[in-house]
């Protein structure tokens, strides 16, 4: 599943992927655009608690990809 | 004020350094209150309580140079210590409502605004509106209350001197820490582990570009701005006045006014209460409050040209141009009546040993509750 959340600002980008890890329930992976670095402080550790695992690419200036990858059975 | 005021230099400095240190550490007193209650973290709140430890201690050794008995009734000049009351607390949850509807505070708009965040410019629009309104309806709340409300300096407090308020400051700003450790353990946040690989630098050139990105690109922990605010602030008040923003901003609403025709009326008690009251002896650029407030502009800009984070960022629904419009309109409105926004009325305020930064606080958190369940359902 793809978030483009450029132009918003926290705490969206947070909680739109927030949303889409409870939903998928890591049957699938998210991966969220975004160019509010704020994100990169924010969404990384909310990975873990929802069974995700996370990486981080800058795909721009500034413009940054952020990996959710489901990480086995959830806790 | 004139341009060959010696101190403007200085002011203009710290207020570049000021917006430099927000910038890099993407320090944000709407998301500490905010993400409080909105996922449980606590990691800029706790770097803006050792920015606070910082501040009370060197606040409190310039306060005791100027005055240094305090127990005489005396208050030390340009130090926040601003009324206790009902109004403090209306306008905390007035203020902390808005910077959690708009996303930012009055100097989380200031820094953004120069990052190229349109949603920002919006915010910082309707906080002077807000702050035109107060203006236009100030002396109804001082006649109704803030005329009654006490001012309270805690090394005036009888028995508690200089070394009881830093002691009672101190343990109350840890005692706050350890309660915001457990809050997040509470909320099973744990300390996040954000350990990324990191590459061995050998030669003395690998060195200087690992250091520079650090300084320069990557952000800095939010604790080191914390602490490099704290610092800022304090150097602030050695050059003259602690540091607030919405004053600045007071007095463009005030002029703006005045120039449509609108003038506000002569504010009651206002000048003798200081704090980030508009100056009205002051005008043009050449203030100070101007520099540590407009000074934050230049400052967050270089940090974000170097870190290539500069960017036109246009929100992509009206819905949130709406949001910072209405929260901006809430926090100026707030900041007029508790005189003084997340700096000026709550940092500067406790660090000046003052209690109405305290409840101030507390307000915030209670109109940063209500905002989350707003913006929770603004989707």
């Amino acid at each position: 599943m793809k978030l483009d959340v450029r132009g918003e600002v926290c705490p969206y980008p947070m909680l739109k992927a927030v949303e889409a890890m409870q939903k998928l329930k890591g049957r699938e992976e998210v991966v969220v655009i975004t160019d509010h670095a704020p994100c990169l402080e924010t969404i990384p550790p909310q990975a873990r608690r929802f069974g995700y695992a996370y990486s981080v690419r800058e795909t721009g200036s500034p413009e940054w990809t952020i990996t959710l990858s489901p990480q086995g059975p959830g806790r | 004020m004139a341009p060959t005021d010696g101190r403007l230099p200085a002011l203009w400095s710290l207020g570049i350094a000021a917006g430099f240190a927000l910038q890099r550490s993407r320090f944000c007193f709407a998301s500490a209150f905010r993400d409080l209650f909105l996922f449980g973290s606590a990691r800029i709140m706790k770097a803006i309580l050792l920015g606070l430890g910082v501040a009370s201690a060197g606040f409190a050794v310039i306060m005791r140079g100027a005055v240094p008995f305090a127990e005489n009734g005396a208050l030390p000049p340009e130090a926040h210590i601003l009324p206790v009351g009902v109004t403090t607390i209306i306008g905390g949850l007035l203020f902390g409502y808005g910077m959690v509807l708009s996303g930012g505070c009055v100097s989380g708009s200031l820094y953004r605004a120069a990052e190229g965040y349109v949603g920002s410019w919006v915010a910082l629009a309707g906080a002077v509106v807000g702050l035109g309104l107060l203006s236009q309806t100030w002396n109804w709340w001082w006649a109704v209350a803030v005329s009654a409300e006490p001012t309270i300096w805690l090394p005036g407090v009888p028995g508690l001197g200089y070394a009881g308020a830093i002691a009672l400051t101190l343990a109350a700003l840890v005692g706050a820490y350890v309660f915001f450790v457990w809050w997040e353990a509470r909320a099973g946040l744990g300390s996040a582990e954000t350990a990324q690989p990191r590459a061995v630098a050998h030669t003395f050139r690998d060195q200087l570009t690992v250091t520079w990105r650090a300084v320069f690109v990557r952000g800095w922990p939010a604790l080191v701005g914390g602490a490099a605010l704290g610092g800022i602030a304090t150097l602030m008040y050695v050059v003259h006045m602690p540091w607030g923003v919405t004053g600045e901003l007071m007095r463009w609403a005030n002029a703006s006014m005045t120039a449509l025709g609108a003038p506000p009326p002569e504010a009651l008690g206002l000048a003798d209460i200081g704090g980030c009251a508009a100056r009205a002896d002051e005008t043009g650029i050449f203030t100070h409050t101007f520099a540590v407030t407009v000074g934050l502009l230049p400052g967050a800009a270089i940090g974000a040209l170097l870190a290539k984070e500069f960017k036109l960022r246009f929100p992509r629904s009206a819905r949130r141009y709406l949001q910072s419009l209405v929260g901006g309109l809430f926090m100026g409105y707030g900041s007029g009546l508790a005189i003084g926004c997340t700096i000026g009325a709550f940092f500067s305020s406790i660090a000046s040993l003052g209690l109405s930064g305290w409840l101030f606080g507390l307000a915030l958190a209670g109109g940063a509750y209500l905002g989350v369940r707003t913006i929770q359902r603004i989707p």
